[in-house]
């Protein structure tokens, strides 16, 4: 594989634009990565566009609306992690020398759903008799309480983080920070989530221009190197399954650690899949930050937060910035590049060199999660 | 119990969201009705047309365990229309190695209580009342 690099990075606020269709949520936000990396458009030979939700040839559509048209254009649905995974065949396409600049989009427009927890495919047979994705994290949560006498208190602490630095985010859907009790008192969700413990329902793009390194270094002083590019399914296990460990996390950190020559040790700044608090806090766990069960204690420390050792989630996370599924990936890269390169202003983790992000998802029977992509950058 | 216990089992008409993974016995109790792999004798709820361990495609109906232990639960109040709320749900581990994803009733529910399959009403939708199995603490 030749080496892979990140020539320019673009997205959108994250938000609710129910009058805006799938289409005019995401050129802008190719344009501006587009412009971010400063060639010309035609210059992209390739496309990759991840959706979960958002119907058929949503990357045609996207890129029509600019003109750019008559290329390969591959449309990716991967549930949450649509938008990483269509990254992954990206860095595979100008890995393996068939392409030298290729575009990715993770686009989703999930506000035309009028609200709601995220539908689910009904010939599921755990969606059909009432799973939803609060209700399976609220599981996990509930389980990680028993098991390590967790509080719902320092589940909550997950928000307060998340949303203080989304408020130093312009594209963040929520830009206010929150106080323990706020997210404490906000409504019920799925015990013991409360509603600031969900990730809000919203719509939004994000668009990377990727380049091999050889074509990256003759167009900008600063690429961002693609040092792991993973993907990964759920196992199908129809019995016991300990759902305080997310096994395709663990696996695939594992294995993206080994493909970059790195450890946990090393990363300097994650964006991991924080839908719910609990979420987060499993996370650490799997990718090493800390050892099991010692999570909450990880969060209380402060060394995930702005300063500390190891900030996750700068951006705000799934709970501040948002989640329109299938845009997640894509925008948790954008996040990361711009940490990297010092452009991340109020919420800038000091000398950034490498970061990760973490998109994962798809509720169905048999799986802890249907897919996971795990990528790691370094400048 | 084997697999002549099948055939005692009645079928039933409120089943109606689980077709016909769930039965009543002879007893009158419920009875979850999952499959075994004729050829590895892998056993899974639901009952599913190929093995997931053997791709074998002769999987019997096989009367699951009726009593398990309660995993992990939630009671959730935001959930479709037609759920009744709020709503309790979790997974109960059965002894022969099964998960099953089930409604639950009762006051005072922990993970790690032994717990048996009932069938009670779970939602209404325009075709009337949902039924589903749901599974009570052993003796409540």
């Amino acid at each position: 594989m030749n080496g892979v690099s990140v020539i320019g990075v673009g997205m959108i606020p994250f938000g609710k634009y129910p009058d805006t269709n799938i289409a005019d949520l995401g050129w802008p936000a190719v344009k501006a990565a587009i412009r971010d990396a400063g060639i010309e458009g035609k210059r992209i030979q390739a496309v990759y566009s991840g959706t979960a939700r958002g119907g058929a040839m949503v990357g045609q559509r996207i890129m029509g609306r600019i003109g750019l048209s008559g290329l390969p254009i591959v449309n990716v649905e991967n549930a949450c992690s649509s938008s990483s995974s269509a990254l992954a065949q990206g860095v595979i396409a100008v890995g393996s020398g068939v392409y030298d600049i290729v575009l990715v989009i993770g686009v989703e427009k999930l506000t035309k759903f009028g609200g709601g927890t995220l539908p689910l495919d009904e010939e599921d047979w755990e969606v059909r008799l009432g799973l939803s994705m609060p209700a399976l994290y609220a599981m996990r949560a509930q389980r990680y309480m028993h098991d390590y006498a967790v509080k719902p208190r320092q589940l909550a602490a997950v928000s307060v983080k998340n949303r203080k630095n989304g408020a130093l985010n312009p594209d963040a859907q929520m830009r206010k920070e929150v106080s323990l009790d706020e997210v404490l008192g906000s409504r019920m969700i799925a015990d013991p989530f409360t509603l600031l413990q969900c990730c809000p329902t919203g719509d939004g793009a994000a668009a990377i221009i990727l380049a091999s390194d050889a074509v990256a270094r003759q167009l900008r002083s600063d690429p961002i190197r693609v040092r792991a590019s993973h993907l990964t399914s759920g196992k199908f296990i129809a019995g016991f399954r300990d759902m305080t460990t997310p096994e395709i996390t663990v696996r695939g950190a594992a294995e993206t650690f080994e493909e970059a020559g790195l450890g946990p040790e090393d990363i300097d700044v994650a964006e991991v899949h924080d839908a719910f608090s609990i979420a987060e806090l499993l996370y650490y766990e799997a990718f090493g930050f800390c050892p099991r069960g010692e999570g909450a204690n990880l969060l209380e420390s402060g060394a995930t937060s702005l300063g500390g050792r190891i900030p996750i989630n700068p951006s705000g996370g799934l709970l501040a910035k948002g989640h329109p599924v299938g845009a997640t990936g894509a925008a948790q890269v954008v996040e990361i590049v711009r940490q990297l390169r010092g452009e991340a202003g109020p919420r800038q983790v000091e000398g950034a060199k490498v970061g990760l992000t973490h998109a994962t998802g798809g509720g169905i029977s048999g799986f802890d999660h249907g897919a996971c992509s795990i990528h790691i950058f370094q400048r | 119990m084997g697999i002549m216990a099948v055939e005692a089992i009645k079928k039933t008409s409120a089943t109606r969201l689980c077709d016909d993974a769930v039965s009543i016995g002879a007893d009158g109790r419920a009875v979850l009705i999952g499959g075994m792999c004729r050829d590895c004798g892998n056993q899974t709820f639901p009952r599913a047309p190929v093995c997931c361990v053997c791709m074998s495609e002769t999987i019997g109906e096989q009367p699951m365990p009726r009593i398990g232990t309660l995993y992990a639960f939630s009671t959730v109040h935001v959930a479709a229309k037609k759920w009744n709320k709020p709503m309790c749900i979790g997974y109960v581990d059965l002894p022969n190695g099964a998960r099953v994803f089930t409604h639950l009733a009762g006051a005072t529910l922990a993970i790690g209580d032994a717990v048996e399959p009932h069938i009670g009403i779970v939602g209404e939708d325009e075709n009337g009342a949902i039924e589903s199995f749901v599974f009570r603490k052993v003796g409540s």
